[in-house]
């Protein structure tokens, strides 16, 4: 389960709040799609959520673990659990599809183990990374070079590689910004069928409101640093909120 | 006993350079070699700009002609700056006025060929709206060209202050004024106390100059300071004579170049020895700045070693390969291997900035991912960092491999070997003909090498934003 409290992240120490406390919660194979205008402090929640982006005050919790308290390696250890996905370029261009796809096991391998694979990779690994890009129906790429793939394809290697990550919540970041209108809708799709099927939590930024109440469990409008829920809503996001506004 | 006894005159020799002079009359006498060798920089490139900048525009909006001028200017950045730097010594006589004019020919035609690439590598499609438009030439130079690349030219004009630095200590070896004149005959008179003061002024002065240079690029209102110090330095170097006749007299006795058979035969030899040469130099560079490339990357090493293994680069940039070339002959090994360990421990330092720049400026999406992942630091450097850096490693320590054949040919003057030392044995004995036979064998193969490498840069489209 994630949970967020009463989160406020601010860029200067005296500027405007970015997001000005904040509350979530979301339930594991819960799907939760986050709009709102450009600047609206999206992209921040959700980097927040992996602690790349500091709060100030407020508790950021995935599972049992208080995200936002912990530094060092056990800060590693629950970041391999908490997949990211970017709008795009995210991918090593000079590694291979396999390689990037296990590059997702890096948080729970070692140092030694990752440089091993990378010289010598070893059958089972390489199976694992087929497995995933199964799911994503690209098995047929594990040797392919990254730059040989299309935008959509290389969005999907980019989820096989999140899926390695065995992930308590998968976060994505306008993940089909870059995309056509079409492959935008697979892609999400995909994302949503396989968050509900692993149990995994996915909070997902989007630009389109109708991908959003189309493919997501629940649609969150994020106004000036504050969440609103946007009618048919499962649970109460935000209870300190005014009523909401349809969006 | 043999060993224990080796090591103790390697310590003994060590400490002759041990404490350096710094007693006030030689400080103070240092003064004016300082002074010129800074004034030869900066006048150099003050007057530069004004004339390239023209140059660079006849190139960069494909005047008629422009093919002609951009071969002449490829054939005068091919002549070693040694080499040029002895003719302006024929023409004005020995001093920094030689310096000076040297270094103004050198840095004209090299910035006005590079100014030149830059302009023709700019987007194509907003000139082709302004050319639309029916705008003139100039028109398209001063709406276009100049506002889509000035900031590319500005960091590349800064590169080569930081390289007219260097190239004023090294004129000064054949007498051209400043340090380098000084450090040569405190070499010949083996001065130990006084080569070390000598080494710790230059990398002073060089420190220096990337100071400004640091500061210009981020206040670039620093940049008022140039013109005055320009005019003061042009004014404080002008030459003292201009021997026209003498001049005259002495390029005409070049005149035909000649070789004799055996000299012929003897060409493809020596080409492939300065080859050799710049290759050995640059793979030691390379293997050495790789090796270290881990500890000066931020990011992947902590920031206090960063910080000093960085310290370590900047001092082994900081002596020209001409210095290090020096100080090897006269205290360590002679001839091809003292070309080798010159030009790799200066393009070590050089080598090494550029890897950890380019490290540190690999896209930052597939970084983060890789981050967010919960991977070590190391694990993030070997997946990501190292595999994206990979082809702006290759194409520095491929024009490295360039730049270092130019610096071979020069460091024939130390007896390095090669086509370099053919010509300034041939200059020294004063078999004019056959030094100018030399001169345009290595023109020829310097600028075969910088044609090829321009056909791969545009092969891969690598510009000078991937090199800075």
């Amino acid at each position: 389960m994630l949970r967020l409290e009463d989160i406020t992240v601010r860029y200067s120490p005296n500027g405007q709040a970015v997001l000005d406390r904040l509350n979530l919660v979301a339930e594991p194979g819960e799907r939760v799609a986050l709009v709102g205008p450009s600047g609206a402090g999206k992209t921040t929640l959700l980097r927040s959520i992996n602690a790349s982006v500091s709060i100030e005050s407020g508790k950021v919790s995935v599972g049992e673990v208080l995200v936002s308290a912990v530094r060092g390696r056990a800060l590693r250890q629950i970041r391999s659990r908490i997949a990211f996905i970017a709008q795009k370029h995210d991918l090593v261009d000079r590694l291979s599809v396999y390689q990037n796809v296990l590059a997702g096991a890096l948080g729970r391998w070692s140092t030694a183990h990752g440089l091993r694979f990378l010289i010598w990779p070893r059958t089972s690994e390489l199976d694992e990374a087929r497995d995933a890009l199964e799911s994503v129906g690209l098995a047929h790429k594990l040797r392919a070079r990254t730059t040989e793939l299309s935008g959509g394809e290389q969005q999907r290697v980019a989820i096989a590689r999140a899926l390695v990550q065995h992930p308590l919540v998968l976060l994505a970041d306008e993940p089909v910004a870059s995309l056509d209108p079409e492959t935008s809708a697979q892609v999400l799709k995909l994302l949503c069928d396989l968050a509900k099927s692993r149990r995994i939590t996915l909070i997902c930024s989007l630009h389109q409101p109708d991908l959003a109440r189309r493919y997501f469990d629940r649609v969150v409008r994020i106004t000036t640093g504050r969440a609103v829920l946007v009618p048919s809503s499962l649970t109460p996001s935000a209870p300190r909120e005014r009523a909401s506004v349809p969006c | 006993m043999l060993g224990l006894s080796r090591i103790g005159a390697f310590f003994h020799f060590i400490g002759q350079f041990f404490p350096p002079e710094l007693s006030w009359h030689y400080l103070s006498y240092l003064g004016t070699p300082i002074a010129e060798t800074l004034a030869m920089a900066a006048g150099s490139i003050f007057v530069a700009v004004f004339i390239a900048i023209p140059l660079s525009l006849v190139i960069g909006t494909r005047m008629p002609g422009s093919a002609l001028l951009y071969a002449a200017l490829a054939a005068i950045r091919s002549i070693p700056d040694l080499t040029m730097a002895i003719f302006c010594v024929i023409l004005v006589g020995l001093g920094r006025g030689a310096g000076l004019v040297t270094l103004i020919i050198y840095y004209s035609a090299a910035m006005a060929k590079v100014f030149g690439e830059i302009f023709l590598a700019a987007d194509p499609r907003p000139l082709d709206a302004l050319r639309a438009t029916g705008a003139s030439r100039i028109s398209l130079a001063a709406f276009g060209l100049i506002p889509l690349k000035l900031s590319d030219a500005f960091s590349y004009g800064l590169y080569e202050l930081e390289s007219a630095m260097r190239a004023s200590v090294i004129v000064g070896a054949v007498g051209a004024g400043g340090i380098g004149t000084e450090l040569v005959g405190s070499l010949n008179a083996f001065e130990y106390r006084r080569i070390t003061t000598l080494i710790l002024v230059l990398v002073a002065l060089i420190v220096l100059v990337d100071r400004f240079c640091w500061l210009v690029r981020r206040h670039p209102a620093a940049l008022v300071v140039l013109p005055p110090a320009g005019i003061a330095s042009v004014i404080f170097c002008w030459p003292q004579l201009l021997a026209v006749h003498h001049a005259i007299d002495t390029f005409s006795k070049m005149l035909p170049p000649h070789l004799a058979a055996s000299e012929w035969h003897r060409i493809p030899a020596l080409v492939i020895q300065t080859l050799e040469i710049a290759a050995g130099g640059t793979l030691v560079a390379a293997v050495l700045a790789v090796i270290v490339s881990p500890a000066t990357t931020r990011g992947i090493a902590p920031g206090f070693v960063v910080m000093c293994v960085r310290r370590v680069l900047d001092f082994a940039r900081a002596v020209p390969e001409l210095v290090w070339g020096l100080l090897f002959v006269t205290f360590v090994v002679g001839g091809p291997w003292a070309g080798i360990f010159a030009l790799g421990l200066h393009s070590f330092g050089v080598l090494g900035k550029l890897f950890s720049e380019s490290l540190e400026n690999v896209p930052l999406g597939p970084i983060r991912a890789l981050e967010a992942t919960g991977a070590p630091r190391v694990a993030v450097a070997a997946f990501g960092k190292y595999p994206l850096a990979f082809g702006p490693i290759i194409v520095h320590a491929l024009f490295r491999f360039e730049w270092n054949v130019r610096a071979a040919t020069v460091l024939g003057l130390i007896g390095a070997g090669g086509i370099g030392e053919a010509l300034f044995d041939a200059q020294e004995m004063f078999f004019y003909r056959q030094m100018f036979a030399y001169l345009i064998v290595t023109c020829v193969m310097v600028g075969a090498l910088d044609y090829a490498s321009r056909q791969l840069r545009k092969r891969y489209r690598v510009s000078w934003e991937a090199i800075e």
